[in-house]
């Protein structure tokens, strides 16, 4: 990251007078359909997003070479019987936002290095104090369904999300006082407190959700529920069919803003559940391209010795973890707001310590799940490029150490696990392999019995946020930004922090620490990314070294179509799959 | 699932005893039956000395095909099949025994009581048997698991549950019949009591019709187990069981083909053993399948 | 009759009515909210209050159980509640077809094979053909059906790729498309039914052949065919409907399984993921359906029954 380019780059995205509402840019640099690289950096340097990995070569907006046009793309939706809804205000998991990123827009949307780069809106200029932002929005484009676009919809979209009763997301706007219309291409936000990842979170397209936009008209004369399995937007391609269980037709939107996007002219997606009839449908060339959820690890190495597909790995912005219920017995924290070596004379404590100490996350990898994926020891993931602290496995007080850990259990009164109770992990169906390993290597290391109960999602995350458990698998997916993983999960008040708890009962959720929280807090508001950097690694190492969680593996996001499916790097997002610049050789 | 219903008892020429030996001779799928049964049992019995791994030690020799130290190969987590298997029969025969003496002794109970006794119990036994009649078992089995939750004890009931009407409709018919006869209606009239009537007269005319309602009902719970297992709505105890080794190997059957054909095939043995058995015991107790 | 038949549908609502009723009250006894799953990604407290408002979560359970019913009546079994807000009669509405298809081309391969076979190991009694009809109809029987199903896309779908592992497409896009897509799920389904008639017809035969009637025929000079399908199997054919109706009921069962290693989204499909997600509103309209189906099929075969045998009189 000291390369000489990256630096020039990043002095000549900073290079600007702040008070020039440009950026030092001129309006034609400024102006759409498509920003320059230097333009952007330079938006991302004034929104305080600019990071060193946004300069990382093979970035920004590279143009691809002109490919053939048309075609129909046949994809699998993997681990998924049916996609219940593609409405924003509904969607809870990736495989959705998957789609909704090929058909629906947003203010912003992130580009393969988890930049935010301009969607629907043009351009945006940031006050100084960093709490209004101005979107300019392209003008003349219409919805799918005929009707036009412009600054109402965002206002619409805006008041439907933050209302409870209609939207999932209405916590994420939290931070946004008001939006007003300057006029009919023009909005402006307001918010509470600066947000440094106002851009890449709450604006977003796909995983942001709360700002994607929707169509007043569809919404009204469809209904909610068709709205759910057709929604109408103005992306790349329009929904033609959606039958649940069956899959989505989406066609090419002629209307799109860049009249160069999408090369496809059809995209038939298919849920397939199950690790075999997937991989018998890429093999027999049913389907040429799989999206979902991760695809089975066991499936990877097959695929890759399969001359016909691709496969490309990379990070994805994720953690999992096995969550210690504080409040149980063996493993009892009364408070986390003291100082490390007071913790660690703790009884309970140890116990902690012990396990996330005990959890070899080399054989973890390799058994559960056969070598894909990265040890984690906190929620900072390393998609994330500039905030994940590479050194972390030697620093962290969790880094694998089978001697250590047994010493510790031994200091809690458990020599070689002997009285110690046996503990119950809860997990989902699909994860239940991954649970039993867990087990084993609790059993190996330290001589614990670790049952494994596997629950539906639903009753294992009510049990979860209730406080109701031993032990839990389970994490994060599509964190792009480091207030996914700190702000989502690591404070006092983050929403799965025991959010339906009894209170009386249980003072706190499965984690409070006062000093990681005032960090956690200010470097949501830091906007120099160094300064951002310094205190988001801060706060990771100290929930590590709480243990807030046993920190497991963060997991990583695979590709796989056939070969003559040509998917540009640029589409190359984490955990998305934007189908606008794919074609077909 | 299928219901025994009586023929006329006819008196016989010679003991049961002598019947069922001459006629276990002829029947060479009966022989084939009992034999399979007679090692499934030892199995379920010595399983964790015949195992030659513990079944639930894992190693990286992930999805090992068959070997001497392996004889049918490994898992996707490096445990070792047929020690799995071996297990696998202590709870999948465990609870196809116990569901169905569970339900034989609530069902037995409810028939003799509707078909004896009549009048408004027999209306309000007979409408809730009807009521779990118009539903296959395994459909009854889904829902009570799916209320109650998993779980091996959860399990047990919601099979034993859905097996009550089988044997409530066997015996409330048989009771219907044998109350009209001579040999009640004496003792009746001698003042035996109910209780003893039901327990020396009835139930043991009653016997034959239950006993292989009892054996067939055996293989579906052991079927119906093994489904639950599959369908993730199973027994979920450290010891596997063969419905949930499948469930576990479906996703690795076309790189580890032993995963799927092994464990079903234990399935298959038990039950096709327990249907010869119970198909001369029909012939043998005369006892007409109806249903 | 016609009493008789108002009887038996009144009889078959209230059993409806009866398992309806017990799956509401049961389903909510249960730990598992469906709302924290809904909510899991985000959201907050406020947002699960309001959510749990509009669907009427937060009235009391017979509340709850009076407004159901009423809608029901009206012909509104409620939304989803599990992420889709899809009208319960719509996802009903989508599955059945695929499970009738599925019931139904399981139905048609089972009796071409059951009834040839077992008419040939009634009339070749004790041949090898009986024994080996015999054998395979045990093994049938013993077979799990799932297994089977994994049997199949093994050998069928992921070697042999003749044949597609999963998925539904209906009969509008084409009848081989549709076809193409049962085959495995109906012979996987199919074989335990097939099994069981195939036994029921042999049996039958042969007591009927036993008859006076027959051996007059035999004697008239009737040829063995002629027997067999002018006076045999017609009478031989009344205990066989009834065991097709058991062996119906058994069919949807092994449909409710197979589908979903299919992944079909029929009915059974449906009922199993609605109860595992608590989907309320979902579990409740599939019982009624699914309850309909097994009332119904039950009904029919009685009314059949007596159209085929006429000493049976309704009464």
């Amino acid at each position: 990251m000291t390369d000489d380019p990256i630096k020039a780059d990043w002095q000549d995205a900073h290079d600007f007078d702040p008070r020039d509402p440009l950026f030092g840019l001129s309006r034609h640099e400024l102006s759409g359909p498509r920003l320059s690289r230097r333009a952007t950096l330079r938006l991302m340097a004034a929104a305080g997003t600019l990071t060193a990995a946004h300069l990382m070569p093979g970035g920004l907006g590279r143009a691809i070479a002109q490919a053939k046009t048309g075609g129909t793309l046949t994809a699998g939706w993997a681990g998924v019987a049916e996609i219940v809804t593609l409405d924003p205000a509904q969607m809870g998991q990736v495989l959705q936002f998957q789609i909704t990123s090929n058909v629906l827009s947003g203010l912003t949307h992130i580009n393969a290095e988890l930049i935010a780069e301009a969607d629907i809106a043009e351009g945006w200029e940031v006050s100084e104090d960093g709490l209004s932002y101005t979107f300019k929005l392209r003008e003349g484009l219409s919805f799918h369904n005929g009707d036009a676009f412009d600054a109402e919809d965002v206002l619409f979209t805006y008041n439907r999300s933050k209302d409870p009763a209609q939207s999932i997301h209405s916590g994420n706007l939290a931070n946004v006082a008001s939006v007003e219309k300057l006029n009919d291409f023009e909005v402006r936000f307001t918010l509470k407190a600066p947000q440094a990842s106002f851009l890449t979170k709450t604006t977003e397209r796909a995983s942001g959700r709360a700002l994607t936009i929707v169509s007043r008209g569809a919404l009204e004369s469809m209904g909610l529920a068709q709205y759910g399995l057709t929604p109408v937007g103005t992306g790349p391609f329009r929904i033609t069919e959606h039958q649940l269980g069956q899959g989505v037709v989406m066609e090419r939107f002629d209307g799109f803003y860049d009249p160069e996007r999408p090369k496809l002219d059809k995209v038939v997606i298919k849920p397939i559940d199950g690790a075999e009839p997937l991989a018998a449908a890429i093999e027999a060339g049913d389907i040429q391209f799989i999206g979902g959820n991760p695809v089975a690890a066991q499936l990877i190495d097959r695929f890759k010795a399969n001359p016909d597909l691709t496969v490309d790995i990379k990070p994805a912005p994720g953690f999992q973890s096995v969550w210690i219920n504080p409040h149980r017995a063996p493993m009892k924290v009364e408070s986390f707001d003291k100082p490390l070596d007071e913790l660690k004379a703790e009884k309970g404590f140890k116990v902690r310590l012990a396990i996330a100490k005990a959890l070899n996350r080399g054989l973890y990898v390799q058994q559960a799940r056969f070598g894909y994926a990265i040890p984690a020891y906190g929620t900072i993931n390393p998609a994330m490029g500039f905030y994940y602290d590479e050194g972390i496995a030697e620093t962290s007080e969790q880094a694998y150490d089978g001697k250590g850990a047994r010493a510790l259990l031994a200091e809690a009164g458990y020599p070689g696990g002997a009285g110690f109770p046996p503990l119950e992990l809860i997990v989902r169906p699909s994860e239940r392999r991954d649970g039993l390993v867990i087990a084993n290597i609790l059993k190996q290391e330290l001589g614990i019995t670790v049952n494994v109960a596997t629950q539906e999602f639903s009753v294992m995350i009510d049990n979860f946020l209730k406080m109701e458990f031993d032990l839990r698998l389970g994490g994060s997916g599509g964190d792009y930004d480091p207030d996914d993983g700190i702000v989502d999960w690591m404070m006092t008040g983050s929403k799965f922090n025991g959010r339906t708890r009894d209170k009386e009962k249980y003072p706190f959720g499965y984690f409070a620490d006062p000093a990681a929280d005032a960090l956690i807090e200010q470097q949501s508001i830091t906007p120099k990314p160094e300064d951002r950097r310094a205190l988001v690694q801060e706060a990771n190492q100290i929930t590590s070294d709480k243990v807030a969680s046993a920190f497991l593996y963060h997991p990583v996001d695979v590709l796989i179509h056939h070969k003559d499916v040509l998917f540009p790097a640029v589409s190359r997002i984490p955990g998305l799959t934007d189908l606008d610049r794919v074609s077909l050789a | 699932m299928t219901e025994i219903a009586p023929s006329a008892p006819i008196p016989a020429e010679r003991g049961p005893r002598a019947r069922l030996g001459t006629s276990l001779a002829k029947d060479r799928k009966a022989q084939a039956g009992l034999i399979v049964l007679a090692l499934f049992g030892f199995a379920m019995v010595f399983a964790p000395w015949l195992a030659p791994h513990d079944p639930n030690e894992m190693s990286l020799d992930m999805m090992q095909g068959l070997s001497w130290s392996h004889p049918l190969g490994t898992d996707d987590l490096g445990r070792d099949l047929l020690s799995r298997i071996l297990h696998g029969t202590q709870i999948s025969l465990f609870v196809g025994i116990v569901t169905v003496a569970i339900a034989l002794v609530i069902g037995v109970v409810l028939g003799v009581i509707a078909g004896y006794y009549g009048g408004w119990l027999d209306l309000v036994i007979m409408r809730y048997i009807d009521l779990q009649w118009a539903f296959p078992n395994f459909i009854i089995a889904v829902y009570l698991v799916a209320v109650f939750g998993a779980g091996l004890v959860n399990v047990i009931i919601a099979i034993a549950l859905a097996f009550i009407d089988d044997f409530a409709r066997v015996a409330r018919s048989m009771t219907l019949s044998l109350r009209q006869e001579q040999f009640v209606l004496a003792a009746r009239g001698l003042g035996v009591s109910d209780a003893r009537i039901i327990w020396r007269h009835i139930l043991p005319s009653a016997m034959a019709p239950i006993i292989v309602q009892a054996t067939v009902s055996v293989s579906y719970a052991i079927l119906g187990e093994a489904t639950l297992s599959f369908l993730g709505l199973g027994v979920e105890a450290t010891t596997p069981t063969w419905g949930l080794i499948l469930a576990e190997g479906r996703g690795f059957i076309s790189q580890a083909w032993w995963l799927g054909v092994f464990p079903g095939l234990a399935i298959m043995l038990v039950v096709l053993a327990i249907n010869f058995v119970g198909d001369w015991l029909r012939d043998v107790l005369d006892v007409r399948e109806s249903l | 009759m016609s009493t008789y038949l108002l009887r038996r549908l009144l009889g078959s609502v209230l059993v409806m009515w009866a398992v309806a009723t017990l799956v509401f009250f049961m389903l909510r006894l249960v730990p598992g909210d469906p709302i924290a799953a809904m909510l899991a990604d985000a959201g907050s407290e406020e947002a699960a209050a309001a959510l749990r408002a509009k669907l009427g979560l937060d009235q009391p359970l017979i509340v709850q159980y009076f407004y159901w019913f009423g809608n029901v009546f009206q012909g509104d079994f409620g939304t989803s509640i599990y992420g889709s807000n899809q009208p319960v009669a719509t996802i009903i509405a989508e599955a059945l077809p695929r499970t009738l298809s599925l019931a139904a081309l399981s139905f048609v391969i089972a009796i071409a094979i059951a009834i040839p076979a077992g008419i040939l190991s009634a009339t070749k009694r004790n041949s090898l053909t009986d024994n080996t009809v015999s054998l395979a109809a045990f093994l049938g029987l013993s077979m799990p059906d799932f297994w089977l199903a994994i049997l199949l896309i093994i050998v069928f779908a992921a070697n042999l790729q003749w044949l597609p592992a999963i998925g539904y497409v209906p009969l509008s896009e084409g009848f081989w498309p549709w076809l193409e897509h049962l085959i495995l799920p109906a012979i996987a389904t199919g074989t335990a039914f097939a099994a069981i008639i195939a036994r029921m017809i042999r049996s039958s035969l042969l007591e009927v052949m036993k008859a006076d009637y027959i051996r007059t025929a035999h004697a008239k000079g009737l040829s063995p065919g002629q027997v067999i399908w002018r006076h045999a199997m017609p009478n031989a054919l009344i205990p066989v409907i009834t065991v097709v109706g058991i062996a119906f009921a058994l069919l949807i069962s092994g449909a409710v399984v197979v589908e979903n290693v299919f992944a079909i989204k029929g009915l059974g499909r449906v009922l199993i993921g609605s109860i595992l997600n608590r989907d309320y509103p979902v579990v409740q309209g599939a019982v009624l359906v699914v309850s309909a189906f097994f009332v119904f099929s039950n009904l029919i075969v009685d009314l059949l029954y007596g159209v085929i045998d006429p000493r049976i009189g309704y009464s």
